[in-house]
């Protein structure tokens, strides 16, 4: 306990920095806009503005990003709110009563609650995160090569399997993923691999670029046909954006409650916002007086899938910081951008750079109150922004994406790189083949490799050392039983669809 | 063919190619023998036999069947030429940009794309060009300082 709090204060010190501390507004005001804006998501958001890290400090970096990675929370139900058009895929349930809210002329409070909702949401992620980040780190540090190869394995099944797709599917993006790993010289052997005598193939392919690809180039192919929809609403009549007493009581419980649904939503590998929200919305529902007003402008059918929304990204941070696992599209880039300032983070990171590692929860508090005071009063003037045009948005996000492709490495052939994987990725967006297990497995590739490798060294070539380790058992366990799991969710759902056909 | 048969033939294709490059990597006569290869192996046949699976399903299905693609490529021609026209673009300024310069190339490369999805204003276009890429330079190469592409008008600007 005492231990916590001590970490806690060597994170406030760095985070009480003037520069940390602008750069909290500056993400999570940047995070907002792009939140806002209809189909750009915080993935997208953090990979386009990795280049405005390249000068900071890796603690002052992460901080950043965090910052637009919750200011994109903040900002996403903005024009779900007003426009009945979600910002990114896990605003699509404050379309549901947020917009109904506007219609009937309550748009200020809809605002309003968003932003409390998010905030109070945010905080007691923020608590657990605190509590629940240093045992997990600690005890990943005693984790072997056998260890590390099935949390990975655990982490890339889960992956497909508690998501919402197709599992056969899932298996092949996770595979065509791990193939873009293993392309480069092999870092055991030195033999080059599948370069196929490209030079440039020779270091393998950053998957950053490839991140970059699929989540800002690959967004704004997708939103090339709607270049033309203009989007109007009334900004006259937004009101007062406040909420009343009543408000207030039909909302704490449902947002106290979302909160922590949300987290372990957002801590577990492949679940993210846009589960959680839906999760948090039908466990209200169902636990309404009056679930027939869900849907009609009801304020606790906005507050708790925003709330749950912001716990899921606090929840998303412990997997990342503590084992080094992403478990979402952003903090998969947020990795990446990460090791390319020469950070790893996981369990080490705690012991050797306590003050990265604390220094960005602490920062999150910080960012939290910055971004619900930033949201509150300028709410009606930030919504504005929702006038960009789509057509000047998209080129100017195309551009950022192309620039800082290049400063990745200063490499033009990453830009041809670039613009392939952009082109691949629209493909398999029409096939319906999920992007983010394919980046998951090739950000985690070389390490599960790796740790294969190293572990069967180790045991002499025996397989049974991954089962006879118990951690690595039950990691592999765990695996299993999601896959199971998820086999029998699948024949449930078409049972039922049969039975009603 | 429905998108599951067409994933799956991909998922083949790739996993075979995959699988045969894999095997004709050398083999180490010392140390990690099985090393470079193993992994890559088993990613290969994971991939075919995913694919495999796919193709099966849906040919065996009477019901459920996945749907069929729907890549729009007649409907939505204009889109997929202005996809494949930035793709080539994109490339293009790859290639350019270090001799060029950063401020041109991005300038250019800017009105192209901004001409791609706002081509009745051609004024609101170079002026939105021109702008992103001396906002560009002027956070990437004046305040934060990182080395940009120099062509002929960087080299004659004192910052």
């Amino acid at each position: 306990m005492q231990q916590i709090f001590a970490n806690l204060a060597i994170g406030l010190q760095t985070a009480f920095t003037w520069t940390n501390i602008l750069w909290v507004i500056i993400g999570g005001t940047l995070g907002t806009i792009i939140g806002m804006l209809p189909g750009l998501g915080p993935a997208t958001g953090v990979a386009i503005l990795i280049p405005i890290t390249f000068g900071m400090n890796p603690a002052t970096a992460l901080i950043c990003m965090c910052a637009v990675y919750y200011g994109a929370m903040f900002g996403g139900s903005r024009s779900s709110i007003m426009l009945n058009t979600p910002g990114d895929a896990s605003a699509i349930v404050s379309c549901f009563d947020g917009y109904q809210m506007t219609k009937q002329g309550r748009a200020g409070q809809a605002l309003a609650i968003s932003a409390i909702a998010s905030f109070i949401g945010g905080s007691i992620g923020m608590i657990l995160l605190v509590f629940l980040t240093q045992p997990i780190a600690s005890a990943a540090l005693k984790f072997g090569p056998a260890e590390m190869f099935s949390l990975m394995m655990f982490a890339l099944v889960a992956t497909i399997t508690l998501s919402q797709g197709n599992l056969l599917k899932g298996l092949v993006a996770i595979c065509f993923g791990l193939m873009l790993s293993t392309v480069g010289i092999d870092s055991l052997t030195a033999i080059p691999r599948f370069t196929y005598g490209i030079d440039a193939l020779q270091d393998g392919i950053d998957f950053l670029v490839i991140i970059i690809g699929v989540y800002a180039v690959c967004e704004v192919y997708k939103n090339l046909k709607d270049v033309d929809t203009k989007l109007n609403f009334d900004s006259k009549h937004i009101g007062k954006v406040w909420i009343t007493k009543e408000d207030w009581k039909a909302s704490w419980k449902p947002m106290l409650r979302s909160a922590p649904l949300g987290f372990v939503i957002g801590a577990l590998p492949g679940m993210g916002g846009t589960i959680a929200t839906f999760m948090s919305y039908a466990m209200e529902k169902s636990l309404s007086k009056h679930p027939e007003k869900f849907g009609t402008g009801a304020i606790e059918g906005l507050a708790a899938p925003e709330s749950a929304n912001n716990a899921c990204s606090c929840g998303a941070m412990v997997p990342l910081l503590t084992l080094g696992i992403p478990g979402s599209g952003t903090t998969a880039v947020m990795l990446g951008a990460l090791m390319l300032l020469g950070v790893r983070p996981g369990p080490t990171l705690f012991t050797d750079h306590p003050e990265i590692a604390w220094g960005v929860i602490a920062s999150m508090l910080i960012g939290n109150i910055i971004l619900v005071l930033i949201n509150l009063p300028l709410a009606v003037p930030l919504v504005q922004l929702l006038r960009v045009p789509t057509r000047i948005m998209l080129p100017i996000i195309m551009g950022l994406a192309l620039v800082g492709a290049y400063f990745l490495n200063y490499s033009s052939s990453d830009l041809i790189i670039l613009m392939i994987a952009a082109l691949i990725g629209f493909m398999f967006w029409k096939l319906d083949i999920p992007l983010p297990p394919l980046v998951l497995a090739l950000i985690l590739g070389n390490t599960t490799e790796q740790n294969l490798r190293n572990a069967m060294v180790l045991s002499n070539g025996s397989l049974n050392i991954f089962f006879q380790k118990p951690i690595s058992a039950v990691f592999l366990a765990l695996a299993l039983a999601s896959l199971v799991y998820a086999l029998v969710k699948r024949s449930r759902q078409k049972k039922t669809a049969a039975e009603k056909a | 063919m429905t998108i599951n048969i067409i994933t799956g033939i991909v998922s083949i294709v790739i996993g075979g190619f995959y699988l045969v490059s894999a095997l004709l990597l050398p083999t180490m006569t010392m140390g990690d023998r099985l090393g470079p290869k193993l992994f890559p192996v088993i990613v290969a046949v994971l991939s075919i036999i995913a694919g495999v699976a796919l193709v099966v399903g849906d040919l065996v299905k009477k019901t459920g069947k996945s749907a069929k693609p729907d890549f729009g490529f007649k409907e939505h021609k204009d889109i997929w030429l202005k996809i494949l026209a930035i793709t080539v673009v994109g490339i293009i300024y790859g290639l350019i940009l270090d001799s060029v310069g950063f401020l041109l190339s991005t300038a250019l490369f800017m009105f192209f794309i901004t001409m791609m999805t706002n081509r009745k204003k051609i004024g609101q276009n170079v002026i939105v060009s021109l702008s992103f890429a001396i906002a560009a330079y002027l956070i990437f190469a004046v305040a934060l300082k990182l080395s940009l592409p120099r062509g002929f008008i960087e080299t004659a600007l004192p910052f």
